[in-house]
């Protein structure tokens, strides 16, 4: 393989690299906004109410 | 050691809340599997060794609950209900729409390789814990990983069949925030410099 060839090689390698962590970015971005809410909200009263009740018996 | 266990129960609820949500895509059914899911651990105490991984140990109850129950009945996905979440996120226009494309592409991935995105990117865990987590080899995870990934970058960037419907969505999704921003140009009035 030519030097010329190897850099070609090399530049592509890099730009699916950056492609690749740009859609990282992008995804782990998205999943919080789609599931943070859902760690923000309290527990349902029942469930500890449940994990209370068997903590005493 | 009593306080510790149901501690630690409370502790990672947050946690199975999200890996419910990410098997279930159905906000009522995953507050229904993690109580669940509570119940048999709490029943199942004594099969806890203390010092190993707690946090796999609680994983993999959820998700075999979640299989159990899935054997029972016939899951009926409701793949509305996550975007439906998103309008309260704080996120402008453009990029609910987008996070609402990821929602569509999220639900039509496999249970197991949305479940290991999900419990990977966003919650942090190892290759290693994934697999204990869920019962697999570490091979395993990561390609369900690996795989899911490049199957929602594919579906994202708009490499599917014609005929598919989530691409005709997206599509139409993006066509209607090109045009909400075209009037939202042609509304504003121009301002000169100078």
């Amino acid at each position: 393989m030519s030097a010329r060839d190897e850099k070609s090689v090399t530049a592509k390698k890099k730009s699916r690299k950056k492609g690749d962590d740009a859609f990282e970015l992008w995804l782990r971005r998205g999943l919080h906004q789609l599931f943070d809410d859902v760690t923000k909200e309290p527990v349902p009263e029942e469930l500890l109410r449940i994990i209370e009740a068997d903590k005493d018996s | 050691m009593a306080d510790t266990f149901h501690t630690q129960i409370v502790s990672i609820l947050p946690k199975l809340r999200v890996q419910a949500l990410a098997l279930t895509r159905n906000r009522a059914q995953s507050e229904d599997l993690v109580q669940d899911a509570v119940c048999n651990a709490l029943n199942a105490r004594d099969s806890f060794i203390p010092g190993t991984n707690f946090a796999a140990w609680m994983h993999r109850i959820l998700r075999n609950r979640f299989i159990s129950d899935l054997r029972k009945q016939r899951v009926t996905a409701d793949i509305d209900d996550v975007p439906g979440e998103l309008l309260s996120s704080k996120a402008d226009h453009e990029d609910r729409l987008a996070v609402k494309d990821l929602g569509y592409a999220l639900a039509r991935l496999p249970d197991d390789q949305r479940e290991a995105l999900i419990l990977v990117v966003l919650q942090g865990m190892s290759y290693q814990e994934l697999a204990e987590s869920t019962g697999c080899a570490v091979g395993t995870a990561k390609s369900r990983v690996f795989r899911a990934r490049r199957q929602l970058e594919a579906w994202m960037t708009g490499d599917l069949p014609e005929n598919d419907g989530l691409r005709q969505r997206a599509s139409a999704l993006r066509e209607e925030v090109g045009r909400r921003q075209m009037a939202g140009n042609a509304a504003r009035p121009s301002v000169s410099h100078g």
